[in-house]
Order: C-alpha cells, then structure tokens, then sequence
C-alpha cells in the first residue's frame, strides 16, 4: 500500500509542526516538497509504532462511530424497540421476524423496485452526461471557463432548493405541460402524480404486491438528479482528460486513427479511474437520497416515488426496530455493489 | 530540528484528546443559556406565522404570571410536528428534556406515558378542578389509566367541508351536514357534471388523504364504533368500512388528478380561487383561507363534514411537562396554569384559529366560524383523529397512512382492508 507508507513518514513532520509552532520552517514546508533534502529513514518498528499511535484515534472514531453502530443498528433491528423513546433491547421471537415483516409490505417491495431503477438510471445519466459535457468542453476552445462554471454550479445547490423549484417544472397542471399542450400534445403525462409502472414485468399478487417495471413518477426526479449531478461528474472527467498525455493521442492521429477510435481506444480507457471514482461516489447519492424526493413528490399515490430514506424517517419514531432494518437492507445493497469493487481493488494492489 | 521524542508523543496524544473532545462536544450541545436562575424552556412545532404568534401569546401570558421568568422558545419547525418529536426524543433519550413540550392527547400522549418520560399531573388538575370546566371526552383524552398527564390548550376540529358558495350554487348544490354520506357524495358528482372539479385534494404529504377517508368512515360508523375500531372491538372488516372506502374512492375520482403533487394548503386556496367545490381539511385551513385574502361567507363557507349524527373530529395541542430531570418544575407548573386559564385560551385561540378547551371561556370575540365551531364542539360526539395520531399508537396511525397511499395508488379495498384487520390484530 503505498498511500499508508507515505502517510506514515509524513505524519511525524505534522505532528513536530503542531508541538513547536515557535519553528517557522516546519510549519510552512510541505512534506514532499522537503523530500529531497530530507534524509530517507528505515521503516524500522519505531517508526511503525509511531504510525500506530497516529492511526489510533480515526481507527478508534471509526470503530466506535462505524463499525459498533452498525452492530448497534443490527441488533436493535432484531429487538422489539418499537417507540423510539421506549428503549426496549429484547429479542424479537422468531429472530428476524421484523424482516420477514419488512419484505410482506406493499412499501417495502416499492422502495426496493424505486431505490434500484432510481440509482440505474440516475447513474447512467449522470454519468454518460458528465462525460459528454467533459468532452465538449475540453475540446471547444471558447468559453470553457464559463461552461465549466454553468454546468458545475447546480451541484452547489441544496437538493431541497433544487427539489422545490423542480417540483413545479413538473407539476401536472402548470410547468412543462404547459409547453406540451401549447405544442399539441393533448394528454401530457402527470410526471408524479402518474401511478403508470413502465414496461411492467408482473401483475401484482398475494407475494409480490407490486409491478416491476419503471414508474413515469420517478422519471422527473432521475433527471433533477442528474441534472443536478451530472456537473460534478463532468470535472471528475475534465481532471482526467487533462492527465491523458498529448502524445497517445498524437501518436495514435499519426497511425491513422478516427476521431471516434481516438475516442474509443485512448480516452475511454484512460478515463476509466475517473469513472469509477464517479461511480462509487454517486452510488452513495442515489442510494441514501432523501431530500430530493421529499421535496419534488413526496412518498406518491401507492408509494410510486417512495425511497428507503422516506421510509426510514416516516418509521423511526413508531417502528425504531423495523426503521432499523430498512437502514440495515440499505447497507447491504450499498455493500453488494461495493465489495466487489474492494476485493478488485486488493487483487490488483497484491499483484503490483 | 527533532524533539525529545516524549514531547512528540505527547503532542500526539494532546492532538487525538482535541479531536475527540471536539467530536463529543458536539453531541452534548448543551441546554444553557445566559440569563437568570428562573428559565423556562418550552419545546413545540409551532413556527409559521399564526402558529408561532399564537405561542407568544401564551409565553407573554406565562410572564406576567411570573414576572421575571426568563422564556426559551426551543420551536422546531416542519413536518406537522415530526421534526419537532424527533428532537425531542433526542432529548429525552439524553436525560435533558425541556420544562415542558407540545403534543397531542391520547395516543401519542400515551406513547409518552408508557416510556416514564411525562409526569403524572393529576393533583394538578384535582386542585385547579380542571375537569368541570371540559367536555367529558376531552377530559379523558388527557388521560392514561384514569391519571391526567397533559393539559388541552386549544382545539382543532378535522372533518370540515371548506365550500366554494359559487360553485355549489352554479351547479344548484347546497350541502346538508345532517343529510348523510351517501346524499354528499351524490352532491358531488352533481358538482362534477357542471363541469367543475368536485373535490379540491392537496395529498403530497398523504394525511390530507387520510383525513378526508377517516371522515368518511366516522360518518359510516358513527363515533362508539370508531372509537372500538382501536380496541378491536369492532372490525376494519364491518361493511360500513368497506362502503367508506367505496365513497372514498368515488370521492378520489371527483378530485384533481395532480392531488398529490399539491399540498393541503395549495388544495384549501383552489377552493377560495372557485377553482372546485369543496376541500376537506382540519380547520387551521381557515387561516389558511383568510390570510390568502379569501373572504369568509363569501369566497369560502364551511360546512361540518356529513354524517348521520353530528361529530366533532378532535386534533388537540396540549402541554406535558417531563417525569424526570426537570430543569425547573416550579416555571412549568405556572406554564400549565397559565395556558389553562380560561382568557388565555381565548386569546391564543383568536390567533391560532382554534377554540379554547374550556367551556367556560368567553368566545364571543371569535370568529363566526370558531363560534360555530364552539356551539358543535359542546354538543357533537367528540372523537380523536387517526390521521393526526391521536386516538392510538404512533405504529397504528403510521400503518393506516401507509394503507392510505398505497390504497390511493391500487384503489384495492380488499388489500387495505386486509392490512388494517392485522394490524388490529398484531398492533393493538
């Protein structure tokens, strides 16, 4: 792990700049940019004692604020603690049955189908649109500073602020329907309040109570999110396709290389960190968003735009046991997706 | 350039106790404040405008029954309450409650009482005699297991009809509350065939929806079966239920199509605009209506909501004062006094919209719709609300919201029948 090693010999210098802030050299150099002069010690148990002490205190927040909460969370979801003021830490009989009650709901099964089309599609869109803006903007010469600003800027918003004024883009009777009419379309759709299930796979039954499918009511708010996303994922990509170095591309244009193979076998791939870097990060996004969804439609006619997050919030003060187990299957769908990604990331790293 | 390595260490170590002091001092977001030693911290989710006036008038009240008291306003706003109950769970949890927070009697009042965090204030109310001076079901809405642990300070009334007059008069509709359920909903489809939206619905936060359906089945039922509804003595499964939720689907057909992209108070304004016949919602609309610049008898009517029998959907604002750790119980039991007093709850009801709890309060400075609503408040059945979370648990009111959406997207009534005869069964 190269990053921990660096960390472990820079850390010391930081540590001497906070105990002799009288020594103005230490406070102002940075540690690499000292490297050369500095004399190059061995990585002895000394040192590697030292580093312990230095981790100690985030491996400690970590282990207390992590890893024992969600332990805490597990069990309280196994527990009858119903009425969140009401400690009451016994164990549920049969053991899980909070979850077998989870899954039964109507609720449950609609977040679940809304959480994975939400984070999909979001996730396309954000994703594939920063990148086209990234490439835009890198390579049109005029006005780059000003586009970069222009699509970077919804991201500093709140969701909330973006939330409300999205709501009313989309409300049925006012907003963009408002266009569609005046353009001759007679029956615009109702955005959220439509309980429509796209591409419906089922009919609902006595086990799965839902359709799966995509529901219209989620549309409006993957684009808001997109919309609002998709800038940070574009200086993701600006800040990779600055590191491509001219040559590749150079010598590739010298073969006889197409635009779109330029594209496709040197930029594409060398992009490919910036990607998953986007990836992971938004993953988080789509999965615990909230506020967004309270602010443009709220749970929806039959919980069509519900999202755990709602679910969470509408259940922990009446149900803190089964409040506890949708943040537990929330974990566990952000795990799913990102241990694999770990495990790679270690493969790789023991190779190299 | 190095230092004895025990400096080093020490530094360390000085470094990582900052750091987690730092984290700890935020948890404990201390409960003081400069002033003096009489304080008195008043927790509650009234903050919008005739909300957050109608509490200053209490807290002016408070002091100048107790001059010199020093009064914290510890207001958090949004979500009917919600925020405002998560945060005070918090509190509570920490052992660091407020000397007194709002809430509604009955059922969340009991969710309180069953975790030993309000304080039994029965000899309070036996020294005061409290108890002569309410309606019967009132009084024992501020009780668990016959002990008294909250004061009413206002009420609301749920089931009101708020009508368009033009409407209803272009489409020769007047509405009779004494007429029944099924002759309202006929008036309805009249107003719809004049070509008018029948039915105003603002659902984005689902308990609009439930309100307007728990009216209807009190209607249906009548207020003992209501009442027996939540303790299992009378079945979600009955047919007057089921014809409710008939009606109530009906009445979802006559409604705006975008209902739950609006909310309440958007639906209330469409009906003083003339935009559809009539809205159902608690009475907090009327200041809803009047601050629009709506005029009342002429721009909007009201109208209590049709039944066979005239009853009177109960949403109360009460005070607790906690069990334990209580920062000062001297202040908080003249905060109690204070917003019982008869003037007082004439005061705060005039900004709040409300009418006082108690029947000796003078009203005749309210508003012809309070004194109305006064008159039936004396004479109707009085019944707490479900959508509101007053008549029982805090899980039960959450799994009847949960079948209120999930009904408003399928219409199945099987299928919210089938949820709340379990959750009867498994909840209550």
């Amino acid at each position: 792990m190269p990053s921990l090693t660096r960390t472990g010999t820079a850390a010391p210098t930081r540590g001497r700049t906070g105990a002799s802030a009288g020594d103005p050299a230490a406070g102002t150099t940075a540690p690499h940019t000292q490297k050369p002069q500095r004399k190059l010690r061995h990585h002895g148990v000394a040192t590697s004692r030292r580093a312990a002490w230095i981790f100690a205190p985030s491996l400690l927040v970590s282990l207390i604020f992590v890893y024992i909460f969600i332990g805490t969370t597990v069990y309280i979801s196994l527990s009858n603690w119903k009425i969140g003021t009401t400690q009451d830490l016994s164990l549920r009989t049969p053991v899980g049955a909070t979850y077998t009650e989870l899954f039964a709901e109507q609720r449950f099964q609609a977040d679940m189908r809304n959480i994975i089309v939400f984070t999909v599609l979001f996730l396309l869109l954000s994703i594939g649109g920063g990148l086209v803006w990234a490439l835009l903007i890198h390579h049109v010469a005029a006005g780059r500073g000003f586009f970069r600003t222009v699509f970077l800027l919804p991201y500093a918003l709140s969701f909330i602020v973006t939330g409300v004024a999205w709501r009313w883009i989309f409300a049925p009777s006012t907003g963009v329907n408002e266009i569609l009419r005046a353009i001759g379309i007679e029956n615009p759709p109702g955005w959220t309040t439509d309980t429509t299930i796209l591409g419906a796979l089922n009919e609902p039954g006595a086990d799965l109570k839902i359709q799966l499918g995509i529901p219209i009511a989620l549309l409006p708010i993957i684009f808001a999110a997109g919309w609002q996303l998709t800038g940070f994922a574009m200086a993701m990509y600006l800040s990779g396709l600055a590191a491509i170095p001219e040559e590749h591309l150079e010598a590739a244009s010298v073969d006889g290389a197409s635009t779109w193979q330029r594209l496709r076998y040197i930029v594409i791939p060398q992009l490919w960190p910036a990607t998953i870097t986007c990836f992971v990060l938004l993953l988080h996004v789509a999965l615990k968003i909230f506020d967004l969804v309270v602010a443009m439609s709220g749970s929806g006619p039959g919980f069509v735009t519900d999202v755990p997050g709602i679910y969470i919030y509408n259940y922990l003060s009446s149900r803190y046991d089964k409040a506890s187990a949708m943040a537990i299957v929330l974990l566990v769908l952000t795990l799913c997706v990102i241990v694999p990604y770990l495990i790679r990331g270690y493969r790789r790293e023991k190779q190299s | 350039m190095f230092q004895p390595r025990r400096t080093r260490t020490a530094a360390f170590i000085a470094i990582s106790a900052l750091s987690v002091g730092a984290l700890t001092g935020c948890a404990a977001n201390s409960t003081s404040s400069a002033g003096g030693d009489n304080q008195l911290e008043i927790t509650s989710w009234w903050t919008s405008g005739s909300e957050a006036d109608a509490l200053q008038v209490l807290i002016d009240a408070v002091k100048k029954a107790d001059p010199g008291l020093e009064v914290e306003n510890a207001a958090v706003s949004g979500g009917g309450g919600a925020n405002a109950r998560q945060a005070l769970a918090a509190r509570l949890q920490a052992s660091a409650p407020p000397d007194a927070w709002q809430l509604h009697p009955a059922g969340q009042l009991a969710s309180y009482v069953s975790g030993n965090q309000v304080a039994d204030i029965s000899d309070l109310w036996a020294d005061n005699d409290w108890a002569a001076n309410l309606p019967e079901d009132v009084a024992s809405a501020q009780q668990v297991d016959g002990k008294y642990y909250t004061v009413p300070v206002g009420v609301h009334r749920g089931n009101v009809l708020w009508t368009s007059p033009t409407v209803l008069e272009a489409a020769g509709v007047t509405l009779d509350p004494s007429a029944g359920v099924d002759q309202f909903v006929e008036d309805m489809q009249t107003v719809a065939a004049s070509g008018t939206t029948a039915v105003c619905l603002g659902d984005k936060d689902v308990f609009a929806s439930a309100e307007l359906l728990e009216s209807i089945i009190m209607a249906r039922v009548g207020s003992d079966n209501w009442n027996a509804l939540f303790t299992g003595d009378y079945s979600f499964d009955a047919p007057e239920v089921q014809q409710a939720l008939a009606d109530y689907k009906t009445l979802l057909g006559l409604a705006n199509s975008d209902h739950s992209a609006l909310t309440w108070d958007e639906a209330a304004k469409n009906v003083g605009a003339g935009k559809c016949g009539v809205t159902l919602m608690g009475d907090w609309a009327y200041g809803e209506l009047v601050n629009a610049g709506y005029e009342p008898k002429t721009d909007f009517a009201w109208s209590a909501f049709p039944g066979e029998t005239d009853i009177f959907d109960y949403v109360g604002d009460g005070f607790s004062i906690p069990a334990t750790n209580i920062p000062n119980a001297e202040a908080a039991k003249v905060w109690l006094e204070t917003v019982m007093d008869p003037e007082v709850q004439t005061a705060f009801a005039a900004v709040k919209g409300s009418i006082p709890a108690r029947t000796d309060a003078d009203v005749s400075s309210l508003s012809e719709y309070q004194q109305s609503a006064v008159e039936s408040f004396t004479t109707a059945d009085i019944v707490s609300s479900l959508a509101h979370g007053q008549v029982t648990t805090a899980e039960f009111s959450q799994t009847y919201a949960d079948a209120v959406s999930t009904f408003n997207g399928d219409g199945s009534i099987d299928a919210f029948i089938a949820t709340m005869t379990a959750a009867q069964k498994n909840q209550l």
